[in-house]
């Protein structure tokens, strides 16, 4: 299917998406690493991205996190314009994330860790920190129990106080999450959450999304490469191969595209 | 014991000063920032100090006429002045310098360094070449600046400390430990390391300030690339991962050439050498974080099986 | 400014600026294959300045550790200032082997090892200091044989005088450059040095003893730091220990403006910046120290990768 076909073929709901990518490209040199990709995600989804190795899925994440400008296109939030954003505002919107190759505070305790992600949440300055006035001591506070709230939803509360980079590898994705969730998210993108881990740690991590689904009233973004976690957790999933925009629907449709399989058994 | 002060007065001083100057370049390292700029701020300082109380044109000199011994309310009001001037400086220098990261900022920041020197070899009301001489003193004795040079390592110390502790030293940690990453959770890089370099000119300054009255003159020998290096050494030595480290680092190494007096010409031989060992073994300096560790944290290596329940911290 | 004034700017800019570049490539060759900036290059140039001035013998030192001391057997000066630099590439390497080499071992960060370098430097410099005392040493008139003072570009009525020293030090900086475009463009030596500064993995899993070859190179680079270093100090004078390290500053603005890393750079840079130094007016030369640190400044403010760097990309 050509691409104007795969976009008519799923018209946008009635709802307003919350995040609108039009049109996304990103050219490095002669490479084309996104190529006019679009799609919208609807409030509340649980969104894939798959696809195979270097097909552009962690680079249309940079793209949608401002950590680098597109070539063209253009990516709408919430009805607002954020293009070429600045990744600190997107946060501030209301965007987070996790990396592919975990970016965690290393020398920083977990609990640290999640503490500056409260960063936009809270306003007290240099002089307001330094000599104890309000807000910072109220704001302080909030932050300390906030994140040990968020470590002990994702199971590290007991290793609040570990310094990130002696932790586990497990255990650094899910302070990732945290992290993330510090923030105060409407939307999560999550970047190979499930990486290393066993077939009982992606089950509870399958768990974990959805019920952060609910309790946050997040809507999620995630890269995965473990094909029957994104079929089982995602309500539709889009497939990029090389960098372009291949399928777009609901698992069980894409699982039997003759695209997809191709891209998939033709990678290997 | 007067005779004892007399000797070592200057030197008390000088260490004080070399902890504030210090702490100016660890505060831009809090961010990862390595800045070479201080002694650009430090000269600044001084030929604030020099200018508003020798130049007979000085606004300060024409609204409070003295006798005697320079009041300690004007030497205040001239470090604020110069803590003002450092700052609008920085600003100006850093927002556009600060995009640079590792060695290219290294660079940019002895680059202004240079021409500040140059331009203070210059112009006419920094002295030229000769500089400005005169400089009155505020106190008798220099043992005496203590009460000035005292109160300000001991404030910038407790200045430093509170921040670490708050949002904003969080913030500057962040960058240092993973700018990329803090950018994506909210920090901004460039509010952050202004902010940085920018209270660690103002520290340089005023320690100039306070300087040039110490010396009686002040020239463009003041503020070199050489200086520079010194107060490196100090955080390197004494440690760059906490606020200690440098002031231990800058009070030992400047009382050291003077206990070993007998190396004289050879100290800086000894102090090049330190640095080199320091780089080698010591990478994070002596005073590291991990002396201040209570609690040892003894985590599960990836793949090991997890403690027993009943043994957690 | 009149047109003569300006070409015998531009003349004594290009002497100035080869040596510059000569100096810059030493810089150059080291970050090329490490990465790193070398601050102990500066005092390098120094110590050949004085190596060479030993080895002339022409007057004992007047003070320091070797107060009164000269060389008994006096050499020509090309003589000197061969071996003199000779020596200043074996400390060059002396250098590598006890400042970086460490550091390399533990994948340490490049900030770490500038600052063990501006270590050595410190060591150097005030080694020299010890041992020679911080006066000012001038090489003996004759160091350039008997040649007429100035050299006239111009006409009888229009003259352009030209200090014959620095034609002689622009004919060396030119022979020394044609020498090493031809070893890094023409030699096993330099087809390595290309590689290993392209990706020194590869290299060494091709065969290249990355160690030995990283010795090679310091050598060269102090070779070349020395001979800069005596080509300046023996045109104007030695000012003191420390005359290199304000060259060494001035080096940085020439790599930086070239491209860090960048061989052609690198002479391209020096010869900008000497020019650009030349051109400033005799009642401001004040500044003339100035201006390569502007355009130090600004080059990494516009256009941090220089004239001819590549492009710093990060990897997300």
């Amino acid at each position: 299917m050509t691409m104007p076909a795969i976009a008519a073929a799923h018209p946008p709901t009635a709802a307003a998406p919350l995040l609108d990518v039009q049109g996304m490209t990103r050219r490095f040199g002669g490479l084309l690493a996104v190529d006019d990709v679009s799609f919208a995600v609807q409030p509340g989804e649980i969104f894939g991205l798959i696809g195979p190795n270097g097909a552009g899925k962690t680079t249309l994440f940079n793209l949608m996190t401002g950590l680098i400008p597109p070539t063209s296109g253009r990516l709408r939030y919430a009805g607002e314009d954020i293009t070429r954003r600045s990744p600190h505002r997107i946060a501030a919107k209301g965007i987070a994330r996790t990396f592919q190759n975990i970016r965690l505070f290393g020398n920083l305790s977990a609990l640290q860790n999640v503490m500056i992600a409260r960063h936009v949440h809270t306003r007290s300055g240099v002089l307001t920190g330094v000599l104890g006035l309000p807000p910072a001591p109220r704001e302080e506070r909030e932050t300390r129990e906030r994140a040990y709230a968020l470590l002990e939803l994702v199971g590290l509360g007991a290793r609040a106080r570990e310094t990130a980079r002696n932790l586990a590898y497990g255990d650094q994705r899910r302070l990732e999450i945290a992290r993330a969730l510090a923030l105060q998210p409407r939307l999560l993108l999550l970047d190979e959450p499930a990486a290393g881990m066993n077939s009982g740690e992606k089950g509870d991590l399958s768990s974990l999304i959805r019920d952060l689904r609910t309790r946050f009233d997040l809507t999620l973004l995630l890269i995965e490469h473990h094909v029957p976690l994104v079929m089982g957790l995602c309500d539709r999933i889009a497939v990029l191969n090389f960098g372009q925009l291949i399928a777009l629907g609901p698992p069980a449709q894409v699982q039997n595209d003759p695209a997809v399989i191709e891209a998939y058994l033709g990678a290997e | 014991m007067s005779q004892f002060f007399a000797t070592y007065g200057d030197l008390f001083v000088s260490m004080t000063l070399m902890a504030v100057l210090a702490l100016s370049l660890y505060l831009p390292l809090m961010a990862g920032q390595l800045s070479l700029a201080s002694p650009g701020f430090y000269a600044l300082g001084g030929y604030v100090a020099a200018i508003l109380s020798t130049n007979p044109g000085s606004p300060l000199l024409q609204m409070f006429p003295y006798r005697g011994l320079f009041p300690l309310p004007l030497l205040l009001l001239e470090m604020a002045i110069a803590a003002a001037a450092s700052a609008l400086l920085a600003i100006l220098v850093g927002v556009p310098a600060l995009r640079l990261r590792g060695i290219y900022l290294a660079l940019a920041t002895i680059a202004f360094v240079e021409v500040l020197r140059i331009l203070s070899l210059n112009f006419d009301i920094t002295g030229t070449a000769v500089g400005i001489f005169n400089i009155p003193q505020p106190f008798g004795t220099h043992i005496e600046y203590l009460w000035i040079t005292g109160p300000l390592l001991l404030a910038s110390m407790l200045f430093v400390y509170r921040l670490e502790r708050g949002r904003v030293g969080r913030a500057l940690i962040a960058l240092r430990e993973d700018e990329l990453a803090a950018d994506a959770m909210g920090v901004d890089p460039t509010l952050y390391k202004v902010l940085a370099f920018t209270l660690g000119a103002i520290l340089a300054g005023m320690a100039g300030t306070v300087t040039a009255h110490l010396l009686n003159t002040w020239n463009a020998r003041q503020g070199t690339f050489d200086f520079s290096i010194t107060i490196l050494a100090f955080v390197l030595i004494g440690g760059s991962r906490t606020f200690l480290g440098p002031v231990l680092g800058a009070l030992v190494l400047t009382a050291l050439p003077e206990v070993l007096r007998f190396l004289a010409d050879a100290r800086l031989v000894v102090f090049g050498g330190l640095i080199v060992l320091g780089s080698i073994f010591l990478p994070q300096g002596v005073v590291t974080p991990a002396l201040f560790e209570r609690r040892q944290n003894r985590a599960p290596r990836p793949g090991a099986p997890p403690p027993e329940a009943g043994l957690g911290p | 400014m009149s047109l003569s004034l300006l070409f015998q700017a531009v003349l004594n800019g290009l002497s100035i600026g080869g040596v510059y570049a000569i100096f810059a490539l030493g810089y150059t060759l080291v970050f090329s294959i490490l990465g790193i900036i070398n601050f102990a290059h500066a005092a390098v140039f120094t110590l050949g300045a004085y190596f060479t001035f030993t080895l002339m013998g022409s007057q004992p030192f007047t003070s320091g550790l070797l107060k009164n001391d000269v060389l008994p057997v006096p050499l020509p000066f090309p003589l000197a200032l061969l071996l003199g630099s000779a020596f200043a590439g074996l400390v060059a390497v002396g250098v590598e082997r006890v400042a970086f080499r460490p550091l390399r071992r533990r994948g340490a960060d490049p900030l770490l090892t500038l600052v063990s370098s501006l270590g050595v430097a410190i060591v150097l410099t005030n080694a020299i200091q010890l041992l020679v005392g911080a006066e000012i040493y001038s090489f003996p008139d004759d160091t350039y044989g008997t040649l007429p003072r100035a050299v006239n570009f111009g006409t009888a009525t229009a003259p352009i005088p030209v200090r014959s020293v620095q034609i002689v030090i622009f004919a060396v900086c030119v022979a020394i450059l044609i020498g090493l475009t031809v070893l890094i463009n023409r030699t096993r030596f330099g087809k390595a040095l290309r590689a290993v500064a392209e990706d020194a993995t590869t290299a060494s899993l091709l065969g290249i003893n990355t160690d030995r070859f990283i010795l090679l190179t310091f050598f060269l680079s102090g070779f070349l730091g020395g001979l800069a270093g005596t080509l300046v100090g023996s045109s104007v004078s030695i000012a003191g220990p420390y005359f290199g390290i304000n060259f060494g500053l001035k080096g940085l603005a020439v790599i930086v403006l070239g491209g860090l890393g960048d061989i052609p750079g690198a002479v391209v840079g020096g010869l900008v910046i000497g020019i650009a130094e030349a051109l400033v007016p005799g009642d401001q030369s004040g500044y003339k120290d100035a201006v390569a640190f502007a355009v130090l400044f600004l080059v990494l403010l516009v256009r941090p990768r220089g004239l001819l760097g590549r492009a710093l990309v990060q990897k997300v």
